[in-house]
């Protein structure tokens, strides 16, 4: 593919790294994914066709595969999945429009990765009782083992509680050990424990994404 | 060309029974189509049925099936919402 020319698919940001680093063929179509540099920060990219990226399982589970590789070494900023730019230029000068906003983000998430709590209701327990006091039971005992966190969307009748923490890298144990303690104490719920994930409830910068799509 | 809008006779205050009717009527497939076509429910029911497969309470298989299906549904249900499905045609193609 034509360096020059074609488009660049952004999967997250990282700091600069002072020269390109390859990550190898892991990205869509088998393309490098390596870094670019702006400022101090490496948008972590490979060269792509300039398309609407369809939400299936299969393209997703790459966008995120590729995320997970990177933070296994680095703090990431992590890119909506399907964000395109039609070249590097165009990357550069979001980029720069996006730069002050990035750095705050990176300074918050910097060594803390992103947990996952649902707390769910078993199948035949449609009026479980104590819903509320469960909920303020965990969100309490996690939050105080978390440096921030967010209540995300009940997208299910039987969820009870759906949350997402930003955690310290070194103190992931501790907040594992919460959640096991409180699962103990609450045997006949379903938790849903994942992670560690990028920060991508924690990062929210529009820059690099106003247009629905992620279309540039 | 003069179009009689029954928007435009409500808003004067006049029905006429026949249009009436119809507007009822449309009312209540538009709230079915937004019942049925609707993107946040959809993608509600995606995130649960993934949730009980990471759960182990439906097979990979089943989680599979009813994946595809609510994709397409999602799929469908954007192209409606970026039609406007509430809006009425003309027939004599004068809108």
């Amino acid at each position: 593919m034509n360096e020059q020319e074609s488009g660049r698919y952004v999967y997250c940001m990282i700091k600069s790294q002072g020269e390109k680093k390859s990550f190898g063929n892991i990205g869509f179509g088998g393309e490098e994914v390596y870094t670019l540099e702006y400022k101090d920060f490496a948008p972590v990219v490979s060269s792509a066709v300039v398309k609407k990226y369809e939400v299936s399982d299969e393209e997703v589970e790459l966008h995120r595969k590729v995320v997970e590789q990177v933070m296994k070494e680095h703090s990431v900023l992590p890119v909506a999945y399907g964000m395109v730019f039609k070249n590097k230029k165009l990357l550069l000068v979001a980029m720069s429009a996006g730069y002050k906003a990035m750095k705050k983000a990176m300074s918050e998430v910097d060594n803390r990765v992103e947990l996952g709590v649902k707390v769910f209701l078993p199948k035949e327990a449609a009026s479980w009782d104590g819903k509320e006091k469960c909920k303020s039971d965990f969100m309490e005992a996690l939050r105080k083992k978390a440096a921030r966190s967010k209540e995300l969307k009940l997208f299910s009748d039987r969820l009870i509680m759906n949350a997402s923490f930003l955690v310290d890298r070194n103190k992931i144990d501790g907040f594992s050990g919460e959640v096991e303690q409180l699962g103990n104490k609450y045997p006949d719920l379903k938790i849903h424990y994942s992670g560690p994930w990028p920060p991508y409830n924690f990062v929210d910068i529009q820059i690099l994404s106003r247009r629905k799509g992620g279309f540039r | 060309m003069f179009i009689i809008d029954d928007l435009l006779l409500r808003q004067v205050g006049v029905t006429i029974p026949g249009l009436n009717l119809i507007w009822t009527l449309e009312q209540i497939r538009d709230f079915a189509y937004r019942e049925l076509y609707n993107p946040e429910k959809i993608k509600n029911s995606i995130k649960e049925n993934r949730l009980l497969f990471e759960l182990g309470e439906i097979t990979m298989d089943e989680y599979e099936r009813t994946n595809a299906k609510l994709l397409q549904e999602l799929k469908l249900a954007e192209r409606g919402a970026e039609m406007n499905l509430s809006v009425r045609t003309d027939i004599m193609g004068a809108r």
